[in-house]
């Protein structure tokens, strides 16, 4: 009996197979949006090449994706950290403030004349990496060790305390740290704090080495280390673990920590690489994007870096498309968010076969079915 | 209605890739207690669920007095007297028995309940069957048999002629099953006929008349109990020769290894579930623990290995005291256990074996700060072959193992650890035969070898097989320990119920039948 959906013995799981039903989502998804921009009396076909060429085919558009991509892959690996280790963490827009503000203060303490002085960029680098990765860390350790020691809701506690990371950095820039004038931001950085550029004559920077590196440091740990082993049990299968005499708890709140270091990375990368100042604002949603990333990637930490880069483009075309089509550009966050939906359902076809047969020849085969009874 | 014979005839029965039913046949007369016998994934539970008209059939047909009946639903099943006791009792706890007994029946027009009119045909019922049930009684309060009771009342209430029962004395002492025996008569000689599932040979022996084996999705024998024995049974169930009765060899114990003191610990609730319980295993010596489940054999061996907290006592490894030490230590130190419940404790169902394999042991596969995956996927190998892990390699995930092969490579990879002594709860619940006679060797070489184990156990045959003492737990204490050599299920059996080896066995066995207003 052909029903319409039949349940596969086992679920298809090679690499190809994830690759086929992903990519067939996210062309699902541009057919889908193809009619959005019809309703606009745009060619579907005109759009998507203003979609596309800008960030992808030209230098000066691909140094802007690469300046997306960055802080994008980085919180997608914190999310990628925290999730598989069994933490659900929503958290990272507050992480990605939380390290923008602790680069901030310490790039501007390093001006001439502060506190600091002025350091040689190779010195003021890794200090930069080490106090943002800590103070985004132990912004998410403290939701780890409520989870862990009182049993408290990761999700609702992450969530909120964006709100608190936000206004911490409102009230520093429209206080302590602001420039004169009328904007509540902070005076530039100084110039020797700036991630280098890449490539010349575009906006391209360091930022997206530091996300390729850590995402071989994720994969390492995940894959490679005793110590990813047990997080990957823990997120698996919290019992199992305990019963293997791994500390759930410490792993829990340390998963918490690596991944609110992850993104407070992504925050320090985009002060010191493109915006070169804090500001009110200045998240604008990455560490929600972040996130779709790691969902799209499903997780794997070398999926990021490209994921990212495809998202990054595709915000960075959605302003090419308004301006050469006139369709505004929020209609590619439609684009993004249908397809991380259909790539998640279409997971359903790992699971089970189609028969489309079985949509034409339904009614009779039921029938056929009671009878035999 | 059933009033003389029921027939399924060439029953197919097809899941994705899987011929769960193939061509099976089936007759059960009014007025018999017919047994089918299988092992897991022989296609009996299947074969009752279309009975009972939870699935449907891909072809085949089902003769009610000759005359052919659909089954659509299991409400079809219920109209045609059909009814099934599900292993999983499916009662509201905080209700009472009539309320239970009620549930989903519409009596007449009316919009009212009428709980009194239905407790006074409950007691008739309950008289008449002799399943001495008190309508108001809350089901939460009554012991796991009397909930059984409940649920046989259900469908006598409904006026079933024939009632399938699944896996009925899984968990019941050896008296409450013995009761139930005697209700299942009692329903025979009303004239309805009783289908019990199982795959426990002895208790087919005491109280069928007839048998139907299955393997493989296919009958392959009707038998009358009569004119067959456990041995012709079990061949025909596995399809060859298995010999359950294993060879211990004599060999004395030696140092105790594995000392209990006193301990006491509580459940999540904080009621204290082990009461102060002392028990001392020596090396080369299975100690088993006997006793109903929820009597607090899980608490003891969680709180042995320091999963559980642990109130009062102390635990001690070779007289060093390991009480409060992590979980990782006494690993380490060397006890190993194998929990109860393999799919979500003892592996990572979504990893493959060669993972799981060192589940517990990821810090010694190691080089450097780096995994060893050539030492792990090595001893994962030999784990596999040593153990005869059928599987189609290491890479597979855990979760796709049946149940005993799952199982043996838990047992496995705690007995490799090389550890004095093992805990063990539970090792061949729910497996078939093949794979139980497999987990028992695997352990009979373990105490060869010298380990100190703690075998926890319902099932009698298996610690009278295995274990060199017996100690009986009730309601987190000791009742007494026995030579299992000398030893009568009786006398196990009382203990498990809570009455003390021995005197006053007249007077504690009056009070237990008050006490559970049982009449039998």
């Amino acid at each position: 009996m052909a029903r319409l959906f039949e349940r596969r013995l086992t679920p298809v799981d090679s690499p190809l197979a994830i690759l086929a039903t992903t990519t067939t989502a996210f062309l699902a998804a541009m057919f889908v949006t193809a009619f959005l921009f019809l309703s606009y009396g745009a060619s579907p076909f005109q759009a998507y090449i203003a979609l596309f060429h800008e960030p992808f085919a030209t230098l000066r558009g691909f140094g802007y994706s690469l300046v997306r991509a960055s802080p994008l892959a980085l919180i997608a690996l914190g999310t990628i950290v925290s999730w598989r280790s069994g933490f659900s963490y929503l958290g990272f827009e507050g992480c990605f403030v939380i390290g923008a503000t602790a680069t901030g203060w310490l790039a501007l303490l390093t001006a001439p004349g502060a506190r600091i002085g002025p350091l040689p960029f190779f010195l003021f680098l890794p200090l930069a990496i080490l106090f943002a990765f800590a103070a985004g860390g132990v912004w998410a350790g403290l939701v780890g060790l409520v989870r862990a020691r009182l049993g408290g809701n990761e999700v609702l506690i992450s969530l909120m305390s964006n709100y608190v990371a936000i206004f911490i950095l409102q009230y520093l820039v429209s206080g302590p740290l602001r420039a004169p004038g009328s904007l509540p931001e902070t005076p530039l950085l100084p110039r020797a704090t700036w991630l280098p550029f890449l490539l010349p004559g575009t906006r391209a920077h360091a930022g997206i080495l530091i996300a390729l590196a850590a995402a071989g440091l994720v994969w390492m740990l995940l894959q490679k280390m005793p110590l990813g082993y047990e997080l990957v049990v823990t997120g698996f299968n919290p019992l199992a673990a305990r019963y293997a005499g791994i500390d759930v708890a410490r792993r829990l709140v340390l998963a918490a920590f690596f991944a609110g270091g992850l993104g407070a990375l992504a925050g320090m990368v985009e002060v010191l690489g493109s915006q070169h100042r804090l500001m009110d604002g200045i998240s604008g949603g990455v560490g929600f994007v972040g996130i779709i990333v790691a969902l799209l990637s499903r997780l794997n930490p070398l999926a990021v870096i490209p994921t990212a880069l495809l998202y990054g483009g595709m915000s960075v075309g959605a302003d090419a498309m308004q301006r050469r089509v006139s369709i505004p550009s929020s209609i590619t966050f439609i684009l993004q968010s249908l397809a991380v939906l259909l790539v998640l359902a279409c997971d359903a076809l790992r699971y089970y076969k189609v028969n489309p047969s079985a949509i034409w020849r339904r009614t009779p085969q039921t029938v056929a079915g009671q009878a035999s009874k | 209605m059933v009033k003389h014979t029921l027939e399924m005839r060439n029953i197919v029965k097809r899941f994705p890739g899987v011929l769960a039913n193939n061509n099976a046949n089936l007759t059960i007369h009014a007025g018999e207690i017919h047994a089918l016998l299988g092992e897991n994934g022989a296609g009996k539970s299947t074969l009752m669920q279309i009975l009972y008209g939870f699935h449907s059939m891909d072809s085949g047909e089902i003769l009610i007095d000759g005359e052919r009946v659909r089954l659509g639903s299991p409400k079809d099943a219920i109209a045609l007297g059909i009814g099934m006791v599900h292993q999983e009792f499916m009662l509201v706890r905080r209700f009472s028995v009539v309320e239970n007994t009620i549930l989903g029946l519409r009596d007449g027009s009316s919009p009212l309940l009428d709980l009194q009119r239905a407790s006074e045909k409950l007691k008739d019922l309950s008289n008449r069957h002799g399943l001495a049930l008190d309508p108001a009684a809350k089901v939460e309060s009554l012991p796991i048999g009397v909930q059984q009771r409940v649920e046989i009342l259900k469908l006598l209430y409904r006026d079933a002629r024939l009632l399938i029962l699944d896996e009925p004395t899984a968990v019941l002492t050896p008296r409450e099953r013995n009761q139930l025996f005697a209700i299942l008569r009692r329903l025979r000689e009303d004239g309805r006929s009783v289908v019990i599932v199982t795959h426990k040979l002895n208790e087919i022996m005491e109280c069928a008349d007839r048998v139907t084996v299955m393997r493989d999705g296919q009958v392959v024998a009707t038998r009358m109990i009569g004119s067959t024995s456990e041995q012709e049974l079990t061949r025909l169930m596995v399809g060859r020769e298995v010999n359950l009765r294993v060879d211990k060899s004599n060999q004395k114990p030696g140092e105790p290894i594995l000392q209990i003191k006193e301990l006491r610990v509580g459940d999540e609730t904080g009621r204290e579930k082990v009461r102060g319980l002392s028990l001392e295993v020596r090396a080369g010596e299975i100690l088993g623990i006997a006793g109903v489940d929820g009597n607090g054999q899980s608490e003891l061996a969680e709180a042995v290995m320091h999963l559980r907290e642990v109130k009062s006592g102390h635990v001690l490894l070779n007289g060093t005291d390991v009480t409060r030490l992590s979980v990782a230590r006494h690993r380490t130190m060397g006890i190993s256990y194998v929990p109860a419940d393999r799919r979500h404790v003892g592996s990572v169902t979504e990893m493959s074996v060669a993972d799981n394999a060192i589940l517990g042991l990821q810090r010694k596969y190691t080089r450097s700060l780096f995994r060893s995956f050539v030492d792990a996927r090595e001893s994962a190998e030999a784990l596999v072959a040593r153990f005869g892990i059928r599987s189609s390699g290491i890479d597979l995930a855990a979760g796709k193992l049946s149940g005993g092969n799952l199982q043996k490579l838990i047992l496995g990879r705690e007995i490799m650890r090389g550890s004095a002594a093992l805990v063990v709860e539970h090792p061949t619940r729910g497996l078939d035969v093949g794979a139980v006679e497999s987990v028992w060797r695997e352990l009979l070489l373990a105490r060869q070898e010298g380990k100190a184990i703690l075998l926890i156990s319902t099932e009698l045959d298996e610690l009278l097989n295995l274990a060199d003492r017996i100690a009986v737990m009730f309601e987190g204490r000791i009742m007494g320990t026995v030579d299992p050599a000398v030893a009568s299920v009786e006398e196990i059996g009382l203990m498990m119920a809570g009455i003390p080896a021995g005197g006053m066995l007249t007077t504690a066995t009056a009070l237990m039948e008050t006490r559970h207003g049982e009449t039998l």
